[in-house]
């Protein structure tokens, strides 16, 4: 037996292993409720778009958010439409200042940039983040690692397993959404799938340091913490930095700029992640970027490529580290 | 012939403390064998090392020196792991697996092909008496049947040395007598166990070779048979010998 098919069929089980461990302790069937929930919310979306008309002089103070709406649509002159969008089968209704086509992508943007991106991601890793420590408790892994199969193998299947798992309902959620708000207004766009890769490459980021806390302390409270904090810190991290270049920010002393590029380059990069996933999706038609990523993308200082690149690394390299203390570990 | 396991001049000694500062020995110089076709106990007091020892020969720690082989070959040589079948007393298994998915999961990680597995797992639910409790999760077993499920686990893949450490705790009598019926079945076929036990007459009925441990030494190895005999020849049970030996832990 060569050590690849080993590896891999060691992955393979353990891939399987977090499945039933996700239906046993009832997250899947959580997650999917709450994809359930968005489906049907979607499937209820109805939209009220009358013919457009030109903007006049003085009115855009009143009607248009700045946060949202793009610098074109803003000026007088342009075209605009005074219609109603209805969600939720008409619980909740707003006025939008779109046609449909762009208010059906602002909402989908919505859904899968600050709803899955940002809520979703989070409440998936805090709740995944308990996976790993219980499976890793002495009294519960020593006949595991007592097999012919090697530890790092055993780690990063019980990794993928917990990626694989939240890819799977990455993919149940932009289906479901994307078919309630296509069967609903007959808007099928399909930049949305954009979606699937950014929430799961996000994910993985995270969860390679939740693998790299339970390994190193095989506990369920500091993983969980642990993350969070990380989380928040990478999020602070990386508008800080971005704020700071793309403003040009005076009074920082040269340390201080170094500390904040080495901190945003090591680290994983959220904002810049959700800054891909809005030109993915051509947003800047009808929603107006985020002000910091908008300011270092003018200066120049935006590397989308480099971004995913170094956050991709960090997660391979955190997970090496953990694997490497996993495998010299006493049980 | 070969060693099923083989101990020489090994140490352990476990870092604690901040920054792994203090060591703690748990094994000291420790060299003995396992013959290949015996049933060989080992035994002592509680934190004589015998865990520790078993934790080093199944790759489970690290020793800090000597030299250990498992079935003829090096540790670094994992595949003969897949030879090994393993039972302890506390394991936790996955709460959210069934008893066959268990089986299937650590069947599977061994190497047993699969359709080899489907068979033997279906045989060895029968035997531990958990057929018509195949499809539950363990979370539903009570300690004796998760204990019986985890030497059907031992057996998964058809081992050539089986480690049972203290196997017979939370069994009932059903599961005591199973266990023994398969602890002969290995001395009959030619295999070889090695048992953690404090039950000294299941040690007497059942194990050829022993060596007795005391905090991290070895005070005695050789034949059950020859302890069971005083100096004078006149027949002693078990515990009369080894009482004069667990003693030494005291003195030390």
């Amino acid at each position: 037996m060569t050590p690849a098919p080993t590896a891999l069929r060691t992955v393979r089980w353990m891939v399987r292993d977090t499945f039933r461990q996700s239906l046993y302790t009832k997250l899947f069937w959580v997650m999917l409720g709450l994809t359930g929930l968005c489906t049907l919310f979607c499937f209820g979306v109805e939209i009220d778009a009358p013919p457009e008309r030109t903007r006049e002089p003085g009115e855009i103070r009143d009607r248009v958010n700045p946060n949202i709406t793009p610098e074109s649509e803003r000026n007088p002159g342009t075209p605009v439409i005074e219609g109603h969008v209805r969600l939720g089968f008409g619980l909740f209704e707003f006025p939008i200042g779109k046609s449909r086509t762009d208010s059906i992508r602002l909402l989908q943007l919505w859904l899968a940039g600050i709803l899955a991106d940002t809520a979703g991601v989070l409440l998936a890793l805090l709740w995944t983040a308990g996976f790993l420590p219980t499976f890793l408790e002495p009294q519960a892994v020593t006949v595991l690692l007592a097999k012919p199969v090697s530890r790092w193998a055993i780690l990063l299947g019980k990794y993928f397993g917990v990626v694989f798992f939240v890819g799977l309902h990455a993919i149940l959620f932009v289906a479901g959404t994307w078919i309630g708000i296509g069967s609903s207004t007959g808007i099928w766009d399909v930049s949305y799938w954009f979606a699937v890769p950014l929430l799961v490459l996000n994910f993985a980021v995270f969860y390679a340091f939740s693998a790299f806390l339970a390994v190193c302390t095989r506990s369920t409270v500091v993983s969980v913490f642990g993350t969070l904090l990380f989380w928040i810190l990478c999020w602070t991290m990386n508008f800080t930095h971005h704020r700071v270049i793309g403003f040009d920010v005076q009074g920082l002393t040269p340390m201080s700029h170094f500390l904040l590029d080495a901190g945003y380059w090591l680290l994983p990069k959220p904002l810049d992640m959700s800054g891909i996933f809005f030109e993915a999706m051509n947003a800047r038609d009808y929603s107006a970027p985020v002000p910091e990523l908008e300011a270092v993308r003018m200066r120049d200082a935006f590397y989308p490529e480099l971004s995913v690149f170094a956050s991709l690394a960090f997660a391979v390299g955190v997970l090496a580290i953990a694997a490497y203390e996993f495998r010299k570990m006493d049980y | 012939m070969t060693a099923a396991a083989a101990f020489e001049k090994v140490e352990k000694t476990y870092k604690i403390g901040t920054l792994g500062r203090t060591g703690v020995p748990a094994l000291r110089s420790v060299t003995l064998g396992v013959p290949t076709g015996s049933v060989f106990a080992l035994l002592g007091p509680n934190r004589a090392g015998k865990t520790t020892l078993i934790k080093l020969l199944l790759s489970l720690s690290a020793p800090s020196a000597g030299v250990i082989t498992r079935l003829g070959a090096p540790l670094g040589d994992r595949r003969t792991l897949a030879r090994i079948g393993y039972m302890h007393e506390n394991h936790a298994f996955p709460r959210y697996l069934t008893a066959v998915e268990l089986l299937g999961f650590y069947g599977g990680l061994s190497g047993v092909p699969s359709a080899i597995l489907t068979a033997r797992t279906e045989q060895l639910l029968t035997r531990v008496g958990l057929a018509d409790r195949r499809d539950e999760p363990i979370a539903r077993f009570s300690k004796g049947m998760v204990q019986r499920l985890g030497l059907a686990q031992a057996l998964i893949n058809d081992p050539d040395l089986l480690i049972l450490d203290e196997p017979t705790e939370g069994l009932d009598l059903f599961g005591r007598q199973l266990m023994r019926q398969v602890v002969r079945e290995f001395k009959a076929a030619g295999k070889s166990v090695l048992l953690v036990s404090h039950v000294l007459t299941e040690v007497e009925e059942l194990c050829d070779r022993l060596a007795v441990l005391v905090s991290g030494k070895v005070v005695h190895q050789g034949l059950v048979a020859e302890l069971l005999l005083d100096k004078a020849g006149k027949k002693r049970t078990l515990e009369a010998a080894l009482k004069p030996l667990y003693e030494k832990e005291v003195a030390a």
